[in-house]
């Protein structure tokens, strides 16, 4: 499986907020219009107009208040829910990697949304004609040979880019060194599946917004289903069939039965 | 004669009943608010938003495909299965689905965030999509349903010859459309498969498909009996209630079977215990079961309940309570909400909702004035009557 991953050390983020401005850059986003709200996070949340956001998340740590930065953005799973959703195929799962949207397809449905487990699609609420907004892993600048624009960025090396089993490697390295800060889990090893993004952290994932996922994803029952549609379809068709044919046969004897005692 | 047309046109016009008018100024709103919404976008005319991308429409889109679920299912009975004694029903109740179907479609175009596109499912297909597929078969089907209704017209155009045709393709049209409905009304159930993690687990079964093709049943007999019970007070025309009562007599099995399957699929999948916790979603569940299942199961078995035009009609009502509940559950309720959202519907997406289901009223009515919308029943009854009612009122 030679495919691209991207690794974030949460301990090695400085909350900086590059990444969020040079995917703004890159993707040619506006800047959105928010009010203060006591907080550094800004804007609040994913929107059509953010791609990637830092959540400036607040625990306590050792007795102590810590900032955790979460870098947000699409997970890029190896068997994506919003994929197997998309009523016209519009998001697809390239070899390489990344999930990447066709925006000539989309008909703004917004059932991906409902099948991401990590609600991650935007919908462009304030539009007339609306599409839905998420991270495509930079593909345009990963097919020229280049990494996304988040970790061409990121001042910390919060952000690694490479091939997804070797980051592996290296999360695995670094989550079970002597005396290593981190928890003893790789978040998106595993997650529904597995992401294309890992994470790495010193604080319970759960305790910052990660949602606890099985390993199993929904997407292997759901193509089955709908993969029978075909036999259901052959199957019901001719149940019905044979049920006319039996019921006129039925009936034709009757008569003739009703006839004959008729006659006699 | 221009005068003579038009004198008709303004007479008929002027019998209208004072609901019809109702109807029809909701049409006009609902149809006003709808050219808005299509015109500024889903942001300022709807509340719906980034944790709740689906609301009022997807729930009554999932309710009234299984409610006219009373068509494939009726259309089975009477040329599948050929009991006859219930033919006199197949018209009104096809043109019930019919129009069913056409306002699913409109609120889907609604709905959608590019309704310029609307037709890019047919170009661009996802064989893995549940909504690929359901948008496929509710194309389909409508059109199976326009067949099936289209001797209405013929016949009032009296074009013998097309009607002959329709008559000797009906049974594989009626098997073609009950093919259809099993697929839609199953994978409607299926959309929900891929959403393990927002469903709550009262709801999220792999048998869910299963479980709304089983409801659609229930929902489509409870359409039937309600159809016909509103047609005899609207039309003074309908079916004896005996038939009617025959209808209900099915339900028990039905809603029986389903009840235990769910109850059923709870215990195997060791989750029962999630309705003896008092909640919000404990509470939804056993108003389906209660109200949607065991009040109409003991009412349908008792024959005073069947033989009586106002309690049959009040058993089918619990039982489309319990289906629209329940679809409702799974498309609203019972999704883990997201963190910081909230949801009620925008005044414009109940215009827009109940503007579509009157203009759907309206059509049936005016079908039903003007066309020979109960030609069946005249085998059964006074066709003296027939006429005054099914024709335009005298001049």
């Amino acid at each position: 499986m030679n495919q691209y991953g991207m690794l974030v050390d949460l301990t090695k983020c400085i909350g900086c907020r590059g990444c969020q401005v040079a995917c703004k850059q890159w993707n040619d986003m506006p800047a959105e219009l928010t009010r203060n709200r006591g907080t550094y996070q800004n804007p609040p949340r994913l929107t059509s107009k953010t791609m990637t956001n830092i959540e400036f998340r607040e625990v306590e740590l050792k007795d102590k208040l810590a900032w955790v930065f979460v870098k947000r953005q699409c997970m890029h799973c190896e068997h994506p829910g919003c994929v197997a959703a998309c009523t016209v195929g519009a998001l697809q799962k390239r070899a390489e990697g990344p999930v990447v949207y066709d925006e000539n397809r989309c008909i703004g449905c917004r059932y991906c949304m409902y099948a991401c487990p990590f609600g991650v699609p935007t919908f462009e609420w304030d539009q007339t004609f609306a599409l839905i907004k998420k991270c495509e892993m930079c593909i345009d600048r990963v097919d020229a040979g280049m990494k996304p624009a988040c970790a061409k960025t990121c001042p910390a090396g919060a952000i690694q880019f490479g091939n997804r089993e070797e980051l592996l490697t290296v999360a695995r390295e670094r989550v079970y060194a002597k005396n290593s800060p981190y928890i003893k889990h790789i978040y998106g090893e595993e997650e529904v599946g597995g992401t294309s993004w890992m994470y790495l952290s010193s604080v319970p994932f759960e305790q910052i917004g990660f949602p606890t996922l099985p390993k199993e994803t929904p997407v292997y029952l759901n193509d089955k289903v709908l993969h029978a549609t075909p036999t259901i379809a052959l199957g019901m068709a001719l149940a019905l069939s044979g049920v006319y044919w039996m019921v006129k046969r039925r009936n034709v004897i009757r008569e003739y039965l009703a006839a004959e005692n008729h006659e006699k | 004669m221009a005068q003579k047309i038009a004198r008709t046109f303004i007479g008929e016009i002027k019998s209208f009943p004072a609901w019809l008018w109702v109807l029809i100024a909701l049409t006009v709103f609902g149809l006003g608010v709808g050219v808005y919404r299509l015109a500024v976008g889903l942001g300022t005319t709807t509340n719906l938003n980034h944790g709740y991308p689906w609301g009022l429409w997807i729930g009554f889109d999932l309710f009234v495909v299984a409610f006219s679920g009373g068509a494939f299912t009726l259309a089975t009975l009477v040329y599948v299965f050929q009991m006859h004694e219930f033919h006199a029903a197949t018209r009104p109740t096809v043109l019930t689905g019919l129009l069913g179907y056409a306002s699913v479609l409109i609120i889907l175009v609604m709905d959608l965030g590019r309704w310029d596109r609307f037709y890019h499912f047919m170009i661009f297909p996802n064989i893995n999509s549940a909504l690929f597929e359901v948008s496929w078969c509710i194309l389909l089907y409508t059109t199976v349903l326009i067949s099936e209704f289209s001797p209405v017209f013929f016949q009032r155009l009296g074009w013998q010859r097309v009607l002959d045709v329709i008559k000797k393709i009906t049974v594989p049209l009626v098997i073609i459309g009950a093919t259809l409905s099993t697929l839609h009304q199953s994978s409607l159930g299926s959309l929900f498969i891929v959403m393990s993690e927002r469903l709550h687990p009262l709801w999220y079964t792999p048998l869910i498909p299963f479980f709304f093709f089983v409801s659609s049943v229930a929902a489509g007999l409870a359409m039937i009996i309600g159809g016909a019970t509103i047609s005899y007070w609207v039309f003074k025309q309908s079916l004896p209630q005996k038939v009617v009562g025959s209808f209900g007599w099915f339900l028990p099995w039905v809603l029986g079977f389903y009840a235990i399957m769910k109850l059923g699929e709870l215990l195997i999948a060791e989750e029962i215990g999630l309705l003896l916790t008092a909640n919000l979603y404990s509470v939804l569940f056993w108003s389906e079961l209660i109200i949607g299942c065991a009040i109409p199961i003991v009412m349908f078995m008792s024959k005073t309940v069947r033989h009586n035009r106002v309690w049959t009609l009040i058993g089918a009502l619990f039982v489309l309570f319990g289906i629209f509940l329940n679809r409702f559950d799974a498309a609203w309720f019972a999704l883990k909400p997201a963190p910081g959202f909230e949801y009620t519907p925008h005044w414009m997406e109940i215009a827009i909702q109940f503007g579509v289901l009157s203009a759907m009223a309206v059509v049936y009515t005016l079908i039903g004035r003007y066309f020979p919308l109960f030609e069946e029943t005249v085998h059964n009854g006074d066709a003296e009557k027939f006429h005054v009612v099914a024709s335009a009122p005298a001049e």
